[in-house]
């Protein structure tokens, strides 16, 4: 089952994807890159959307596109169930399903499971589950997950990972995770079928201890998968903590490949991870807080389902170039947040609109963060970025933030 | 897709509506050209799609523009002004730059596309008290329950809202048939409000040289003989200021006076079918409104007629099977099948995306469902308008008419899923649902379910056997 870790040393594993480093900031740990994938090339750092079941939330994969999204996910879980395997192999895999001419990524489907329903239990053989419907005994195996991922024909697999919670008091489950997810790593490897045109990811796992994650590193790393994942960082810990593990981890992965890191994050997340020498990152957030009403701007989150938006006819963001707020006469639409406020939670296409600007947040976010990586300007992005957050008060910066980037050269609060 | 060539400015206004062909005098299907400054020129009969909060709904306003061919579209008032009296509707205040109309600009919808406000929705919902309509005032159905808006405040409304058309106000007792005793009422307050918002308009314009709104003047749902002192102030001070009839009921066209018959007729009978459809346009109809449209999106259904009737019906046997009018996507059997929603259809979701998507997104209650379902079936509409106007020019309407009616069924299909979530508020006379209090959106990141993909617990109805069949996982003993 698991191969001799020597020739694992010795044999390139084959790859779907080439990774051209562009730049490296010479004070943080930040890069940018272009990705070439089966499905195009992407921009390191990357933002990447999340159409759970193969649909982001009302946007037409047309719209979608207009954000500038080359890469979205879609979660194998869902799409294991509805439209299920069988159904996949029909029609071609996922990217036939949704009409999508890019990327797409997805996860083993672990995660899911082992967060959501109770009663999972974790075995050498896979994730033990009963079956939500009827009770019956149901086991998840690293090959179950990838033979599903290889029907659904995604640019970007994931190995299925041993995940527990990162605040887990339990050291010794720790250890046995991040042992069991390098062994698993070493099933998927052997259980995928398309290496020539899909990229396996490892996940490196090890919860909070930075010992277990070097060791994780390496062991993974050995493997030589086409692209890295940091995984287990999307649940309860404090962010200091993650910011260390993020930092302990980027240290010891190799320049010349993607760095994922996974279910990260608010707009805060990014740009502390870039600096630590993250690349991808991936978010429901963007268009779930859509739905409620909430814009996601340079200055903050903005509730447009507030009163006091019913009278403002402002556009949504000023000065974002997305489709939504651009005024008609740049071909946009010019919505302003009191249409927004008179739509929110009463007709979809309010939650639309949110969405695609919202989306566009991020992804202009990160493609500024590109340019100024790019320009050898990344600190003061950072900073700028931060000061426009808070509006220049300096002591609501959180306090992971401001320790995360000055660990690695810069000082976001002081000036210079 | 690329909209017809707006008409020069310099359209004069009396040539807004002409009637190109008409098969007879009287009741009967025409041709008519509706074309305003700066819109779509349209030929008639057609239909105007119809908004909810301004929008078409699940139809964002970037792919109305791309993926529709929608020329117009009916605005309800009621629909922006849940805050008034008490406060100044938040549109009232909109003041877009170079005096562009602050509704067009609210709503975004494009320069070209030509917008009808009436004062209610159609098909509006209907008031709860017997008598909702006072002297001065009538009852609207609004996001937070019914208010009365006043006459005079109608009509200062629509002179700042500036839509292409406005429908003037009537006492038209929604849901409700007129009484003998109410007639004269009704008679009485239409006459007085719609003498009003002319008085008003003449004034408007001398003193500003506004550019305003064509008046469209409600016909109360009674015969005309019926409303006889309407007609005649319709006929006389008021005809040089009403520049179209919007009909609530069939039977005020019945007897329709040759004096009103040059004015485009707005329908807002809210047809059921198809065939409801030909039989207004069969009693001369320009302009439509289709609530069944957006009703069969929700429900489910791709619309697949067409006009004429393209495939005889089916003879089985002794009796003749008849055509369904769409196809319910919600059953499984579309599950692999990746044809288009309907056979030949252009549209953006046909040439894009296949039934097998449109069944997993239904079966998933993904929002994008009814978005690809909306853009489809007012192509399909667009269609069936297009070729009805072609066989009025090839005189065959009437037979074209009944092979369409033995063609295809009378009702349109049982739908076997559950509509969209929400958009609730308009179908009730009741207030709003809100939605769950949000989350603080910086919060730590404690917030696992916040990362976790919608629905991402499995459905109820996957069970085992489902889950091992999806090669999802494998039963265990
Ligand atoms: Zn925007
Ligand atoms: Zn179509």
């Amino acid at each position: 089952m698991s191969a001799p870790e020597d020739d694992m040393v010795l044999l390139p594993r084959p790859s779907a994807l080439t990774f051209d480093l562009v730049a490296k900031c010479t004070t943080t740990k930040a890069r940018a890159a272009v990705l070439t994938l089966p499905h195009g090339k992407v921009q390191l750092p990357m933002f990447m959307p999340v159409a759970t079941q193969a649909s982001l939330k009302g946007l037409t994969p047309k719209q979608l596109e207009e954000t500038s999204c080359r890469l979205c996910l879609n979660n194998t879980y869902h799409l294991g169930l509805k439209p299920g395997q069988k159904t996949l192999d029909a029609i071609g895999g996922a990217h036939k399903l949704q009409s999508w001419p890019h990327n797409i990524l997805t996860d083993s489907g672990g995660f899911q499971m082992v967060s959501l329903l109770e009663l999972a239990q974790v075995t050498e053989e896979g994730v033990r589950f009963l079956s939500p419907h009827d009770g019956t005994p149901m086991l998840l195996t690293p090959e179950h997950s990838i033979s599903l991922q290889n029907s659904i024909g995604s640019d970007i697999i994931m190995q299925l990972d041993d995940v527990i919670a990162t605040t887990s008091p339990d050291h010794a489950r720790i250890e046995e995770a991040m042992h069991r997810s390098v062994r698993w790593l070493d099933r998927c490897i052997e259980a995928h079928e398309k290496p020539d045109s899909q990229n396996l990811f490892c996940i490196i796992q090890g919860g909070l201890d930075l010992e277990l994650r070097k060791e994780c590193c390496k062991e993974m790393v050995a493997r030589d998968t086409p692209g890295i994942a940091i995984g287990g960082l999307s649940g309860g810990e404090a962010k200091a903590e993650y910011c260390k593990v993020v930092d302990t981890c980027t240290d010891l992965l190799p320049d010349h490949k993607p760095r994922y890191v996974m279910g990260v994050g608010y707009p805060e997340d990014i740009v502390v991870s870039i600096a630590l020498g993250a690349d991808m990152f991936d978010c429901v957030w963007p268009t779930r807080t859509a739905r409620f009403g909430n814009a996601i701007t340079n200055s903050g989150v903005f509730n447009l389902k507030n009163a006091a938006y019913a009278y403002d006819f402002r556009p949504v963001d000023e000065g974002c170039t997305c489709t939504c707020c651009r005024p008609p006469s740049e071909g946009g639409l010019g919505i302003t947040r009191a249409y927004i406020h008179h739509t929110a939670a009463k007709e979809t296409a309010g939650a639309h609109l949110l969405s695609i600007h919202n989306v566009h947040y991020l992804l202009d976010l990160v493609r500024r963060a590109r340019e100024a990586i790019i320009e050898q300007r990344y600190p003061a992005f950072a900073k700028d970025y931060f000061n426009t957050l808070y509006a220049g008060q300096t002591e609501k910066y959180p306090r992971w933030a401001v320790d995360a980037l000055m660990g690695v050269g810069v000082d976001i609060v002081g000036g210079g | 897709m690329a909209p017809s060539e707006p008409h020069s400015l310099a359209q004069l206004p009396d040539e807004m509506f002409s009637i190109i062909k008409a098969a007879g005098n009287g009741l009967a299907p025409r041709l008519g050209r509706l074309s305003l400054p700066g819109r779509n020129v349209i030929e008639t009969p057609h239909y105007l799609a119809i908004t909810s909060r301004g929008v078409v709904p699940h139809v964002t306003q970037d792919t109305y523009v791309r993926d529709t061919n929608i020329s117009g579209v009916y605005v309800g008032l009621e629909d922006f002004i849940e805050r008034g009296p008490a406060q100044v509707p938040p549109i009232y205040k909109f003041n877009p730059p170079d005096g562009a109309s602050p509704l067009r600009c609210f709503i975004a919808l494009p320069e070209n596309s030509l917008l009808v406000l009436g004062a209610r929705r159609t098909p509006p919902v209907a008031a709860p008290s017997a008598n909702p309509n006072r002297t001065d005032s009538i009852a609207v159905c609004t996001a937070v329950g019914f208010k009365t808006l006043r006459a005079v405040d109608y009509a200062n409304a629509v002179e700042h809202l500036q839509p292409d058309i406005v429908v003037g106000l009537g006492d038209v007792p929604h849901g409700r048939s007129l009484g003998s005793k109410r007639i004269e009422k009704a008679t009485d307050r239409t006459i007085q409000w719609m003498s009003d918002h002319v008085q008003s308009r003449r004034e408007e314009v001398k003193e500003h040289n506004a550019k305003q709104a064509k008046l469209f003047a409600p016909l109360l749902p009674v015969s005309c003989l019926n409303q006889q002192y309407y007609i005649d102030s319709l006929t006389g001070e008021l005809a040089d200021e009403v520049s179209g009839l919007a009909i609530y009921d069939l039977i005020s066209v019945g007897d329709l006076p040759e004096a009103l018959q040059h004015l485009p007729r707005l329908d807002l009978t809210a047809p059921q079918t198809p065939h409801e459809v030909l039989q207004r346009i069969a009693l001369g109809m320009d302009i439509l409104t289709l609530p069944f449209v957006t009703a069969a999106t929700d429900a489910g259904i791709a619309l697949s007629f067409t006009f004429p009737a393209r495939t005889a019906s089916v003879t089985n046997g002794s009796h003749t099977e008849v055509l369904p009018l769409g196809t319910d996507m919600w059953p499984a059997h579309h599950a692999i099948d990746v044809s288009p929603l309907a056979e030949g259809c252009d549209c953006y979701s046909c040439t894009n995306h296949h039934r097998a998507y449109l069944q997993h997104l239904l079966a998933v209650k993904e929002m994008l469902a009814w978005v690809l379902l909306q853009i489809h079936n007012h192509s399909v509409i667009d269609r069936f308008f297009q070729a009805i106007r072609q066989s009025i020019k090839d005189t065959t309407f009437v037979e074209d008419a009944e092979a369409f009616r033995n063609t295809y069924d009378s009702a349109m299909p049982e739908s076997t899923g559950l509509g969209p979530r929400i958009r609730g508020y308009q179908f009730k006379s009741e207030g709003r649902g809100e939605s769950k209090k949000n989350k603080a959106p910086f919060g730590r990141l404690h917030e696992v379910k916040e990362k976790l993909p919608d629905s991402a617990l499995p459905n109820a109805d996957a069970g085992a056997d489902v889950l091992e069949e999806h090669g999802f996982a494998e039963k265990q003993q």
